[in-house]
């Protein structure tokens, strides 16, 4: 029995909110986002529209790394003395989380006082700040400037980070899954709305580039030199990223309260695991699909009425397989295939926060109603049931699109948005 | 069967009062030296002695493994046993794994390092990079055991035992599971405890023989507590304490929300699941006495569990349920030392 079951609700403005129960209705009424593209949802969607890849060979950034990868630039400086007490990822989260927030009154005691929580997940955290020195004599490393630097390393210490900057104190926590964190960081903070434990909640992922996940991704051969081709036959391996998204979530009901423009309705979700291997994903992508058909139960819809689905699509020989079987059970029955693609291969796969950025994409899609296509997809993988996404971008009505996350682990994320009201 | 309520039927740890299923018997401990790493002159904590994991649990491989990895298979192993539970008799499909850590798993990170140092960042060792992340420990609890449900990892700062404990009640309250192994716990590694050094943090009672001061700084621990949480009202199961509800916030006004956490009434017991230094005057005895009044029956923190830090949340109440309290509602409270709290209202048969 699923007790967290949502409202059927797609489009508000279509609403009886006294038919559906405005407390168990999640919408998302901010969207914060750091990406290669830059500061804003805005220019992710204009970047994404023009089907600009934002991946450069990634000895232009870190010399001695071979392949290819994105990186934000232009993040803003920290005041002086801060820099060493934040991580790169922990400025990312605070400066996504403060785009997420830009339409509320963050220095009012109204929302200090609101009781909101911060989710974020992250699997680098601070890691960045850490080097191989570290290693041979830590008391030493510490002496040496290490001390603070270190302090960045918990995870606990992005959320931290936001929840100080925003001077929030409601439930605060660090999600990690691997590379399904920060859509689990999502699908948990809507079990918080639900269970009334704060009134707002900003949930997301953050996750910088850094020597230590290149050396390592590259250590288990998982990187494509070039730019990663996800779900084609050539596909050779993932490309690094590195960016923050955080989702500003709150039951309609509190959204009415504050007249709040809602921007997406989170309309279900659900996790689940493979049981299978610690870094492999089960060939039939049964823990996948099984992720999927939860979600869309939660949600109280069929399979014929997601629109797109963003992928996971690292561009993995291993994951794009899996994640293609998976589409074909959990959308089996369906009367058209569905039409998926992998914005991985725009801006390359950031880790702990790809989840919450492509629920970010998944939401601006369906304010758009554009369905953006797999870059250099020419070969795809052979599948009846899905619609691959290539060439250009499609343009058609997008009541209802899944967002799906997987990660080293086994972890599996759906989460389902629909359309809300003040859509534009 | 009670639709809301979940209850704790099984508990099991490692720790260093060794790995066991159940409560833990009545036994003072003493910090250890530190072997493992070189060390200039005496360095003392509270250590898991080393074990052979498969002669706890049969046919258990964790030589490739983070300990921390390890000790949440046998952990998770001996608290599914202890509940009476036969797994094969389960949809493991709705079986939640929820761990709760502050550092993950820093032994291979180390190593991971370590490799980095040796041969470049070109050179690396492949096998410690996806078993250092922090989820492994609750992946391989999942692969194991093969729990298909949500597989979560939580880190809190002060209290990630206690958010792994509400979330994983959250998920058994809407339906995503049916069944919670919840699990808390760390490692020592040497940059861990030369980075508590580093930052003044560690009692005096680390660097001599002599008893354990109070206060002025705390001994490092380590190993992983687990409890399995299901609904109320199996025929057949223990129940060592229910879970009535939770709440936890980074600041705000502690003591009042716990109070509405509450509903009016008093807990006939606090369990203090102090982190760092356990000692009288530390925040979560203050806020204890706060809500409780002078005369309330406290459980002090313990200074093994507390010595866990951000993970020692559900060490703390093992520990506490061991001392067989009486029944009535308990409240298990984390301060994170600059403003926030957990607390989790308990109900003890």
């Amino acid at each position: 029995m699923i007790f967290g079951r949502l409202a059927p609700v797609t489009d508000l403005r279509m609403t009886d909110l006294r038919m559906n129960d405005p407390r168990k209705t999640i919408v998302v009424t901010g969207v914060g986002v750091v990406s290669p593209y830059g500061i804003g949802l805005e220019c992710l969607q204009v970047g994404l529209l023009a089907g600009r890849c934002c991946l450069v060979p990634t000895k232009d950034m870190y010399p001695g790394f071979e392949g290819t990868t994105a990186q934000v630039c232009g993040l803003p400086h920290q005041a002086n003395g801060a820099s060493s007490r934040y991580s790169r990822s922990d400025r990312l989260a605070m400066v996504a989380a403060r785009d997420a927030v830009a339409n509320l009154d963050c220095e009012s005691d109204t929302f200090r006082e609101s009781g909101a929580g911060v989710f974020m997940a992250s699997t680098v955290a601070g890691l960045s700040e850490i080097d191989p020195g570290i290693a041979e004599d830590p008391a030493a490393w510490y002496r040496n400037d290490g001390l603070a630097r270190a302090a960045t390393y918990p995870p606990a210490h992005v959320a931290d980070a936001v929840g100080v900057d925003l001077g929030v104190c409601g439930p605060r926590c660090a999600i990690s899954a691997a590379c399904a964190s920060s859509a689990m960081a999502i699908a948990l903070a809507a079990n918080m709305l639900l269970d009334g434990a704060a009134t707002m909640m900003l949930a997301g992922g953050s996750d910088a580039l850094c020597p230590f996940t290149l050396s390592g991704f590259s250590s288990l051969q998982a990187l494509d030199p070039d730019p990663c081709r996800p779900f084609d036959q050539n596909r050779k391996g993932l490309n690094l990223g590195e960016g923050a998204a955080v989702l500003v979530l709150e039951t309609l009901a509190g959204a009415a309260e504050r007249h709040a423009d809602v921007l997406a309705v989170l309309r279900g979700w659900a996790m689940t695991n493979d049981a299978f291997h610690t870094t492999a994903p089960q060939q039939q992508g049964n823990g996948l699909a099984d992720c999927m058909r939860v979600a869309m139960e939660m949600a109280e819809v069929s399979g014929d009425e997601i629109g797109y689905v963003n992928a996971h699509g690292t561009g993995t020989p291993l994951n794009d397989i899996a994640e293609t079987s998976a589409y074909e059970t959990a959308f089996r029955g369906r009367n058209r295939p569905v039409p998926v693609s992998s914005t991985k291969s725009y801006f390359g796969h950031c880790l702990g926060a790809a989840g919450a950025l492509e629920a970010a994409i998944t939401i601006t899609a369906i304010r758009c109603g554009a369905l953006l296509p797999t870059l250099r997809l020419t070969d795809p993988i052979e599948s009846s049931g899905v619609d691959w996404l290539r060439g250009e971008v499609r343009r058609e009505s997008l009541p209802l699109a899944m967002s799906v996350s997987a990660g080293f682990g086994g972890s599996n994320t759906a989460l389902i948005f629909g359309s809300g009201n003040n859509l534009s | 069967m009670s639709s809301n309520l979940s209850a704790i039927t099984g508990v099991g740890s490692v720790s260093p009062y060794g790995p066991l299923a159940g409560l833990i018997p009545p036994c003072r401990l003493e910090p250890e030296s530190i072997t493992a790493w070189p060390t200039a002159g005496l360095r003392r904590a509270f250590l898991v002695k080393p074990f052979r994991p498969a002669s706890v649990v049969p046919g258990l491989k964790t030589r490739r493994l983070d300990r921390l990895a390890a000790w949440a298979l046998v952990a998770s192993s001996l608290a599914i046993q202890d509940a009476g539970i036969d797994l094969s008799q389960v949809d493991r499909s709705r079986v939640a794994v929820v761990f709760g850590t502050g550092f993950g798993c820093a032994e291979l990170t180390e190593a991971f390092f370590q490799s980095a140092a040796a041969s470049g960042w070109r050179g690396t060792d492949p096998s410690p990079f996806p078993e250092g992340l922090a989820n492994a420990p609750a992946s391989h609890v999942a692969l194991w055991h093969g729990l298909r449900g949500p597989n979560i990892t939580v880190g809190s700062t002060g209290f990630a035992g206690e958010t792994a404990l509400i979330q994983a009640a959250s998920l058994l309250r809407h339906g995503q599971a049916d069944l919670a192994i919840v699990l808390a716990g760390d490692t020592l590694t040497r940059s861990v405890y030369e980075w508590y050094e580093a930052a003044g943090l560690l009692s005096p009672g680390c660097y001599n023989s002599e008893p354990l001061p109070q206060g002025g700084g705390f001994v490092p621990s380590e190993g992983v507590a687990a409890l399995v949480l299901e609904p109320a009202g199996r025929r057949e199961a223990r129940t060592y304490a229910q879970f009535s509800s939770g709440r936890w916030a980074a600041g705000g006004r502690a003591a009042d929300a716990i109070r509405q956490l509450l509903g009016g009434s008093a807990p006939t017991l606090t369990i203090c699941a102090g982190n760092g230094a356990p000692c009288a005057s530390s925040s979560v005895t203050v806020l204890a006495r706060e809500i409780g009044g002078p005369s309330a029956a406290i459980v002090p923190a313990q200074a093994v569990a507390a010595g866990l830090t951000d993970a020692g949340g559900l060490l703390h109440l093992i520990l506490a349920l061991s001392s067989r309290p009486r029944k009535g509602p308990a409240l298990l409270l984390g301060t994170s030392g600059d403003g926030g709290f957990a607390a989790v209202l308990l109900e003890l048969p």
